[in-house]
């Protein structure tokens, strides 16, 4: 669910004042009528999320399914809104960046750059702006889709020359400008928990099979990169911490063991999300069924 | 075009049939198999944005270009007629 897609502009505007006026509390506190509507009325996106829920929360009654939906929603809504706090310049959020001399040294003692792996988790277009002080270029791959509310948050159309676009449909995916950006010793972004089309693995994930993509780590053994796990996390109403200290070193010991290696990095990281999400459930926003086989098709 | 250049761009088809052979795992398929204008992604021989991956590798590796000067060059990619052409005129000088 993305309240910016569903929102209107007099919705907007309501939290637009309400977060001038009374500060982020006050925003907060709008989300509880709004996100009970669409719990009520919005089945696409209580659907969406319950492929999630019900894993994460097994054994749960029916009730109580819907009141976790409903707190993920909320949650969500906290995110988007203190997304808007810092990108209006209404205030900023007290950052905790945890593994940063890991990924600086990995920066510096190789000419190439590195994949970011990232997921629906946190607050990310926030805190990916921490990043922004290891002075190389973040190259975003998005579908378009999700170009709009990022180029918003991230300040791309205003001049921010440090974070750049790469489209998933460009010609064969984009990886000729990923494999160009790495070359540059930049840093390309890659979400890796929803495949939107392109080849997925399967990993264990919360007790069932799911499918993740793993362009991510197809890319940096070709490239001979390192991948860097990106997650983050509210931990309180002005505080985020910032997780970059999961380096992988995808490498394939041969062509033939390619697939089965490939399907070992997917679950490593399917084990680290898992983990996440039993620390911080409803910062995962996970509106869409990874587990479904219709993600198998793009194999 | 002359003899030489003749031979060359042969030579580039050959090694560049058996290493996409080798390196993208093609399976069922032998170096030969694959005609100088097959179409490479999608229909034709059927490679992915993955296997892109690995051409640029072989291109960067084996044949000394730069990726940068692939950016936006989708015709490069359409088929080994075109890839042979592309490396014969950029190539580098290198083992």
């Amino acid at each position: 669910m993305d309240i910016r897609k569903r929102g209107n502009k007099l919705g907007f505007w309501f939290f637009r004042t309400s977060l001038k006026w009374t500060g982020l509390s006050g925003a907060y506190g709008l989300l509880y009528f709004v996100c009970l509507y669409y719990l009520i009325f919005d089945r696409t996106a209580v659907s969406a999320s319950m492929a999630y829920i019900k894993r994460r929360f097994r054994g749960l009654s029916s009730i109580s399914k819907y009141h976790a939906v409903y707190k993920l929603f909320i949650s969500q809504g906290k995110s988007l809104i203190d997304r808007y706090y810092v990108v209006s310049g209404l205030g900023r959020f007290d950052i905790e960046l945890r593994g940063y001399d890991r990924i600086k040294s990995l920066l510096r003692d190789s000419k190439k750059g590195i994949i970011l792996l990232t997921a629906h988790v946190g607050n990310w277009q926030v805190t990916m702006t921490t990043l922004e002080k290891l002075g190389r270029t973040v190259y975003l791959l998005m579908s378009p889709e999700e170009n709009a509310a990022v180029k918003d948050s991230l300040n791309i159309d205003s001049g921010n020359e440090k974070v750049k676009i790469i489209s998933p449909d460009n010609f064969l995916g984009g990886v000729i400008e990923i494999m160009k950006a790495i070359d540059e010793g930049s840093i390309v972004s890659i979400m890796g928990d929803r495949s939107y089309g392109h080849s997925t693995s399967e990993a264990v994930l919360l007790g069932d099979r799911a499918y993740f993509p793993h362009s991510a780590f197809s890319i940096a053994a070709s490239a001979q990169c390192p991948v860097v796990v990106l997650h983050s996390a509210k931990v309180s109403t002005k505080k985020y911490f910032v997780d970059v200290s999961h380096v992988m070193e995808p490498r394939f010991s041969s062509r033939a063991k390619k697939k089965e290696e490939l399907a070992g990095f997917v679950q490593e990281y399917a084990g680290v999300l898992e983990v996440y999400s039993a620390e911080y459930p409803y910062q995962w926003f996970l509106f869409h069924d990874i587990w479904s086989e219709e993600n198998k098709a793009a194999n | 075009m002359q003899s030489n250049e003749v031979q060359d761009l042969a030579q580039i088809k050959k090694t560049l049939k058996e290493l996409l052979v080798a390196d993208l795992s093609l399976e069922d398929i032998k170096p030969e198999e694959i005609r100088d204008d097959e179409v490479l992604f999608g229909e034709g021989l059927g490679l992915d944005s993955l296997d892109a991956v690995e051409i640029v590798v072989i291109l960067q590796r084996k044949f000394g270009l730069e990726v940068r000067d692939l950016e936006n060059r989708k015709d490069v990619f359409y088929s080994i007629d075109s890839l042979a052409k592309y490396i014969y005129e950029n190539r580098k000088k290198v083992s």
